[in-house]
């Protein structure tokens, strides 16, 4: 009976935090848009619109199917792109930071490639592949690349030796078996941290992906932007933050379902 | 005696930032099929040297480590291998690593099951084959090391240093629990330390290194039925026996 009495205590306790903290963002979030509110009193529509008005454009954008539109048009080029940098990063870096050979070849090239933002790659995009979700995709590629690539160099490189003599004492004799039975489940924390690093960036990455007039939410921005409607622009922030949100959510539990023996 | 391993004239050299380094020199022992031997030494005999080329994972500068007459030139299944530090694979259960071996050979699905199950029954393991690693104490992880290196029915156990990190009422269960394994299983094994007392507790014979470059300095036959009580006298004349060899 006292034992049940306490772990019925010790759960209200943490449902009090829990509330405590639910409370205390709510008055966070309310405290963020009556501040907003009041500094939009003080500036024309075009500087700072009003969370009201905000939030009739995101409705009426919604409702008009344009934020639909705009939402699928982004994610047909963000996931192929995130999909292939994301794939290409790791087997790189996997292989890379396992085989001296390849390093010592790559090194050098590494170096000079790896400060190159993707933005800077638009010029490839349009003259490789053409102002279409191909081009977008492939700089979205660029930059899932480089996050995949040292997140899984990083984790291969750090397998302890160990590992590596108890596999071959146990009959692994490829340098390929090795890879795949101890190196890979090894490195496996560092490799879906970076995955899922990646897969937000990216997102972000949507953006500057069409900034060469490729459709998608980035677009909208972008014009919105430039006519000055900033209740638009806001109302497609707002929707990036929201897809985000989803997704991390998403790929955290599938991490921590992945990750369930650490 | 049947010999199942020989270590002739093994000796080792570094290359060190100021010169050449000898670890091992000259090192000459046998192992007779089944039998229990210890290595002790001072710290930096080069005993975990020697376990690593005797267990395929370092090669000798010279000399031959030969197991049933052939030798050694890399690790294999043929040598079971226990860590001080376990090196369980922290992403596989209990029973993922007791079977990591057994994949390798290409065991069917079934037969590995059984497998598994007989080795976890044989450390006492049988309730906690589902855990993790990361849950086990350091007297439980060790015993999935051993059942891990034993699964896959090797020649030799080689074991460095393997209970150096557990408290001393662990070890001394361990202790106990490793000698069954050892008469049901027949094993011949081949046990570092540098513990004296772990040694006499342990050994059919205890190998005696000197300080580096280590070398042979002498092999003390323990005549001792087992179990083995530390408060014994033959107990205790043995243990200062090989101390003195030590300090000597």
């Amino acid at each position: 009976m006292s034992i049940e009495l306490e772990t019925e205590l010790g759960g209200e306790f943490e449902g009090d935090r829990g509330i405590r903290r639910v409370l205390l963002g709510t008055l966070g979030v309310v405290g963020f848009v009556v501040l907003w509110w009041v500094a939009s009193l003080f500036n024309p529509p075009y500087v700072l619109p009003a969370p009201d008005a905000v939030a009739e454009t995101f409705v009426g954008e919604l409702q008009s199917g344009a934020m639909t539109t705009a939402l699928v048009q982004s994610v047909t080029h963000w996931l192929p792109g995130t999909i292939v940098g994301t794939t290409l990063g790791v087997a790189l870096g996997v292989t890379l930071a396992w085989s001296d050979l390849a390093d010592d070849v790559a090194a050098p090239l590494v170096r000079v490639l790896r400060p190159v933002p993707p933005l800077a790659l638009i010029g490839f995009a349009i003259a490789w592949i053409g102002i279409n979700d191909g081009g977008a995709a492939f700089i979205i590629a660029a930059g899932a690349f480089w996050i995949n690539y040292y997140a899984a160099y990083g984790g291969v490189d750090s397998v302890s030796a160990e590992f590596l003599d108890v596999g071959r004492s146990l009959g692994v004799t490829s340098d390929f078996g090795l890879v795949r039975k101890v190196v890979l489940p090894a490195a496996s924390p560092e490799i879906i941290t970076g995955v899922r690093t990646g897969i937000g960036r990216c997102w972000m990455l949507i953006i500057a992906a069409e900034i060469f007039g490729v459709p998608g939410i980035g677009r909208k921005i972008l014009t919105a932007s430039n006519n000055l409607a900033v209740d638009v622009v806001i109302a497609y922030i707002l929707l990036m933050s929201l897809v985000y949100l989803v997704l991390d959510t998403g790929v955290e539990a599938v991490q921590n379902r992945v990750l369930a023996w650490r | 005696m049947r010999q199942r391993v020989t270590v002739a004239g093994v000796s080792k050299t570094y290359e060190g930032d100021a010169g050449p380094v000898r670890a091992l020199d000259d090192v000459t022992f046998d192992v007779a099929d089944g039998e229990f031997v210890c290595i002790v030494g001072p710290s930096g005999c080069g005993k975990t040297t020697l376990f690593r080329i005797i267990g395929g994972l370092e090669r000798a500068t010279s000399g031959d480590v030969l197991l049933s007459g052939e030798p050694v030139t890399g690790p294999s299944p043929d040598l079971g291998i226990v860590f001080q530090e376990y090196h369980l694979f922290p992403w596989r259960t209990v029973r993922g690593n007791v079977s990591f071996g057994l994949e390798q050979l290409g065991m069917a699905a079934g037969e590995r099951r059984d497998r598994v199950d007989e080795m976890l029954d044989l450390v006492g393991l049988d309730g906690s084959g589902d855990s993790y690693p990361s849950r086990l104490s350091g007297g439980m992880k060790q015993r999935v090391a051993i059942a891990r290196a034993l699964a896959v029915d090797p020649e030799l156990l080689l074991m460095d240093e393997p209970f150096g990190s557990v408290d001393a009422q662990t070890r001394a269960m361990l202790h106990r629990e490793l000698l069954d394994v050892w008469g049901e299983t027949e094993k011949t094994v081949l046990f570092v330390t540098h513990d004296v007392e772990e040694a006499v507790k342990l050994a059919d014979r205890i190998v005696v290194m000197t300080p580096g470059p280590g070398s042979v300095r002498e092999i003390v036959d323990i005549d001792l039925d087992r179990p083995r009580s530390r408060t014994d006298e033959a107990f205790a004349a043995y243990q200062e026996q090989v101390l003195g060899l030590i300090r000597e």
